[in-house]
């Protein structure tokens, strides 16, 4: 028996010790519940065994990997320009800022700098996304919570964002867009008129949300004071995004990491809520995306002339070196750090993707809720299976 | 209780009026009584706790069918409302609270089987014992369809003290039982 | 006996007789039949509307069909039964939440002329009678009882599934449907107050004569009966007990096939019911101005159809726009706010019925009334408000105890 299948066995007999023992641990008392691989609430294939006494939490396990796609691995057989194509499919609703992390750590390790003009669009793009992702967020809050309209409203209103990135890139849900040194096209004509109109929809989107789903009382008393995280434990457990900004921590890479992305060319601000519960967690983020409309709107009046690709190879060797970039991406902090050998491939990447934390503190958050509070709470965490998995 | 009144669903003969022909009521009783008398021994000798309750949800109904039967229609629907609907309601969810068990349990009960005997014979002897004692010889006139007003006069009036008797203690087994709940 | 109010019934009972009721019960099951099919319908295309979609469409003219295509898929699908299920009583339970959905309709009036002092007799084959299936002199009892009982389908469905999100779903339902049956029984009443009787017969004729019961009880017992009667309904917002982003399914989540159709009907049969009861109790039942001559008989059925669609929109309104309680804010809504409310505007009504029977002046009966309700009131919500500190208090001094005996993380 070869080293490789040795050690698939091994991982397999590791894993199924694992849950055997999970098992075991919980059927000892009260009553276990398996939310998933396959339930409505997880969107995904996310299982958390949930130990019950009556319908109150005693102990939550999230266990993931149902839907790892070895992309770290996988990107380790492709040449640099083709690792965009993987990540896309990470967080798979707001795709194009999956890519602009790795091409900035690329970009980084070649010491080349994408023109002005590329970098203006790139960041509309992430913005872009960011709107994309979030006010689904904001639509799938209700329907966990059982008012099942408001996310058929983001999906009527999200078509409209994603036809602008369609209109730039090509493609809808995986844009593959961003090129190592720049961007693949230019805009098309007439996109910056249709993009402010855009805007004005998600800004009425996000004023309808407010009147249905954030004014309604059952939807506070749902929300207020539930899955209430500290800012200590949620630094602890490395939460990032708006679940630490609605901690109080007054944290945004966008402001606060300056790589590559032309944020401090704009003016907005980074909000952040005191209370850290569930609702802290919404607000913050209906909250971002009309920020994000801001800047998308500021950013659009202001996109420099030139070139969209700086000067590269056609063919891309990455000299030797390593390098890590974060970046503000919608569900939160996105790092890539790449090993390079100086060869057409990269020979390490590890991508620290947001959901990944973000749902690290379940245990700790679910413990002593309801039932009903754990959907919640998860919705509210807002994480996307292939971010958790990659 | 089921003798005569098989007798009667045979014969079509009342023996309480004396003669007269109650074939579709005594037809009626006889069902009802029967499988009250079925599923009150089911109740007791199924091994399903959510069985036994089902069991006595049916001996109960049969008791709201024979008040309906004897014309007391307010008496019946309460019966249902509140044993049907609510005690029985309230066991069952108590079975699924605690339990949470699927299938039969094995020897529910059976240790006691003597003692429970014993309490059966000697509420069946004290209502026997009442029963003939209150009724003796009379002969029983045969019942008007009573109107809910008119109970609600009786309650209000003739029985008022008994009445306001049973509002005290079931308020005090109310208290009670909250005290006891929340164990400080 | 029970259907002794009917005048059809007073004169002895023939053939004639015997047939206009089976007539009457057939007409009855046929017709809400096809009013479920046709509710259905209304609210998927009306929540659809509501949600930016087209709902159904392709089955018959606007997609009026569907509920018909769905069923004979329904119809023909695999009955599957779970290992773990209680053979008799999960194949049982369907038919104990249908059948009770079905019979609670009967002491519905849903025509007759109730206008000028009529008592809503029609003629029928030479015969007068109530245009509804049964008038029992317990009326509104009877449809109490057969809500209490429509209780048994849902829980027993989840408890023989053998399977953890139903058994989760029907202990939410048994606790929930206890809860709000009280309140909707004290909101009931008050009607009974107000009209003198538990028949609805009775209670239509006696609102014709004077006012409807929803401003003759002041509104409040209303409001109760529609929120008690969602609850009792199992509708968003008060859904928990087949709360699909919890419980997946909640007690049918095992259910399947014609047995899975038929909680679907009695969950939309009910919703007809509760709509026809709180128009009977609150609404005047039938009654409604007369237009035309030439069909009068029309237009009591017309203005009975109209009211309980009013209802039908608001409760698909309400399922579109709510998010869905959680289990102990349910009762807590139920307990602390609707029995308690209930109770004290039954109170004040039977003061003021017992003022104006004795003849005392209403205004300060109104006054010292009201008074006592708000001390009453007042003296609950402190006495709620004390016990929530306080379990605040030990919850806290819990935290704290397990916090200190946690390691790591736990203690921030």
């Amino acid at each position: 028996m070869n080293d490789v299948a040795n050690r698939n066995q091994l991982a397999y007999i590791a894993a199924q010790a694992s849950d055997a023992r999970v098992n075991v641990e919980f059927e000892s008392e009260g009553m276990t519940l398996n939310l998933g691989p396959q339930h409505p609430a997880t969107h995904g294939t996310l299982r958390v065994i949930v130990k019950l006494d009556g319908e109150r939490v005693l102990r939550a396990d999230p266990m993931m990997g149902y839907m790892h796609r070895g992309y770290e691995k996988l990107a380790e057989v492709r040449t640099y320009p083709q690792v965009t194509t993987l990540v896309n499919r990470i967080d798979w609703l707001g795709s194009f800022a999956n890519e602009v992390p790795f091409i900035l750590a690329a970009e980084q390790l070649m010491e080349v700098e994408a023109p002005p003009r590329a970098q203006w669009i790139r960041t509309i793009l992430f913005e872009l996304s960011r709107i994309a992702n979030v006010i689904l967020f904001l639509g799938d809050m209700g329907v966990q919570l059982g008012a099942v309209t408001p996310v058929f409203f983001a999906f009527r209103d999200r078509e409209f964002v994603l036809n602008q990135i369609e209109a730039v890139t090509g493609g809808r849900f995986h844009p593959n867009f961003d090129r190592i040194g720049g961007l693949k096209d230019d805009l098309p004509k007439g996109w910056i008129e249709e993009t402010t109109g855009v805007l004005d929809r998600i800004r009425t989107f996000c004023d309808e949300m407010e009147d249905l789903v954030t004014g309604n009382e059952i939807f506070q008393a749902r929300t207020r004071g539930i899955g209430v995280i500290p800012a200590e434990v949620g630094l602890a457990y490395g939460l990032s995004g708006a679940n630490i900004r609605a901690s109080g921590v007054d944290w945004d890479l966008r402001r606060d990491g300056g790589v590559g992305l032309v944020h401090d060319q704009v003016d907005w601000k980074v909000w952040t809520h005191p209370d850290g519960d569930s609702f802290a967690r919404y607000w913050v983020r209906l909250q971002e995306v009309r920020e994000a409309c801001g800047i998308i709107e500021q950013l659009l009046g202001g996109i420099p002339s030139g070139p969209v690709m700086a000067k590269v190879p056609r063919i891309i060797k990455v000299p030797a070196g390593e390098a890590y970039v974060e970046t503000e991406n919608p569900l939160g902090v996105m790092g890539y750090y790449v090993v390079s050998k100086g060869d057409l491939v990269p020979f390490r990447v590890k991508i620290r993707s947001a959901s990944f934390n973000n749902i690290s503190i379940t245990p700790w958050v679910l413990e002593g809720t309801y039932v009903p509070d754990v959907v919640s709470i998860l919705a509210s965490l807002y994480f996307i299976l292939g971010d958790i998995d990659r | 209780m089921s003798t005569p009144a098989i007798f009667a669903a045979v014969t079509g003969f009342d023996p309480l009026t004396g003669g007269e022909f109650l074939v579709a009521q005594n037809i009626a009783f006889a069902i009802m009584a029967i499988t009250m008398l079925v599923s009150a021994v089911r109740m007791v000798t199924t091994g399903n706790v959510v069985h036994a309750a089902l069991y006595l949800v049916i001996v109960l109904a049969g008791a709201a069918g024979i008040f309906i039967l004897l014309g007391a229609e307010f008496v019946g629907v309460t019966q249902v409302l509140v044993y049907i609907g609510a005690i029985v309601v309230l066991f069952l969810f108590g079975i699924m609270l605690t339990k949470g068990s699927f299938g039969a349990d094995d020897g529910v009960g059976g240790e006691r089987r003597g003692i429970a005997a014993m309490v059966g014979a000697l509420v069946l002897a004290v209502m026997a014992a009442a029963l003939l004692d209150t009724f003796r010889d009379a002969e029983l006139s045969r019942a008007e369809p009573s109107l809910t007003a008119d109970v609600a006069d009786l309650i209000f009036s003739r029985y008022i003290v008994p009445f306001e008797a049973i509002s005290v203690l079931l308020l005090a087994a109310l208290i009670g039982a909250i005290v006891v709940a929340r164990g400080d | 006996m029970i259907l002794a109010a009917d005048p059809l019934l007073v004169d002895g009972i023939d053939l004639t007789v015997v047939l206009i009721v089976l007539l009457k019960a057939g007409v009855a099951f046929a017709l809400l039949l096809v009013a479920v099919m046709l509710v259905i319908w209304f609210e998927r295309k009306l929540i659809s509307d509501m949600q930016n979609r087209i709902g159904p469409a392709l089955a018959g003219p606007w997609g009026i069909l569907q509920t018909l295509a769905d069923g004979i898929k329904l119809f023909f699908k695999e009955d599957l039964l779970p290992t773990r299920a209680d053979r008799v009583v999960f194949r049982l339970a369907p038919y104990l939440s249908i059948i009770p959905a079905f019979v609670a309709f009967a002491i519905v009036p849903v025509g007759g002329d109730f206008s000028d002092g009529g008592d809503g007799t029609v003629s029928m084959f030479g015969r007068s009678t109530f245009l509804q299936v049964a008038d029992p002199p317990v009326g509104v009892l009877f449809f109490l009882a057969l809500s209490a009982v429509a209780v048994y389908g849902v829980m027993l469905a989840g408890w023989s599934s053998g399977s953890k999100y139903p058994l989760l779903g029907s202990v939410r339902a048994s606790a929930q449907m206890i809860s709000y049956e009280a309140a909707l029984g004290l909101a009931i009443a008050t009607v009974f107050l107000s009209s003198g009787s538990l028949s609805t017969h009775d209670i239509v004729v006696g609102q014709s004569a004077t006012t409807w019961n929803v401003l003759a009880t002041g509104i409040v017992p209303f409001g109760i009966f529609l929120i008690a009667g969602t609850a009792e309904l199992n509708r968003p917002p008060f859904d928990l007990v087949e709360a699909e982003q919890e419980l997946v399914g909640g007690f049918h989540t095992e259910y399947s096939s014609i047995r899975f159709a038929l909680f679907f009907l009695s969950e939309f049969m009910n919703m007809i019911t509760m709509s026809a009861i709180a128009v009977t109790l609150f609404l005047g039942g039938p009654a409604g101005p007369i237009v035309t001559q030439r069909v009068a008989w029309v237009w009591p059925l017309f203005w009975f159809f109209l009211k309980v669609m009013a209802f039908l929109f608001t409760f698909v309104w309400l399922r579109a726009t709510l998010p869905r309680f959680r289990y102990d804010q349910l009762m807590d809504l139920g307990w602390k706010v609707l029995i308690p409310a209930a109770l004290g505007w039954f109170l004040l009504i039977a003061t003021l019925d017992v003022a104006a029977d004795l003849g005392w002046p209403t205004i300060p009966v109104v006054i010292v009334g009201v008074l006592v309700l708000w001390g009453g009131a007042s003296l609950l919500s402190g006495a709620v408000r004390k016990a929530q500190a306080e379990r605040l208090e030990e919850a806290d001094r819990g935290a704290d105890e397990t916090a200190g005996s946690a390691s790591g993380l736990g203690e921030a």
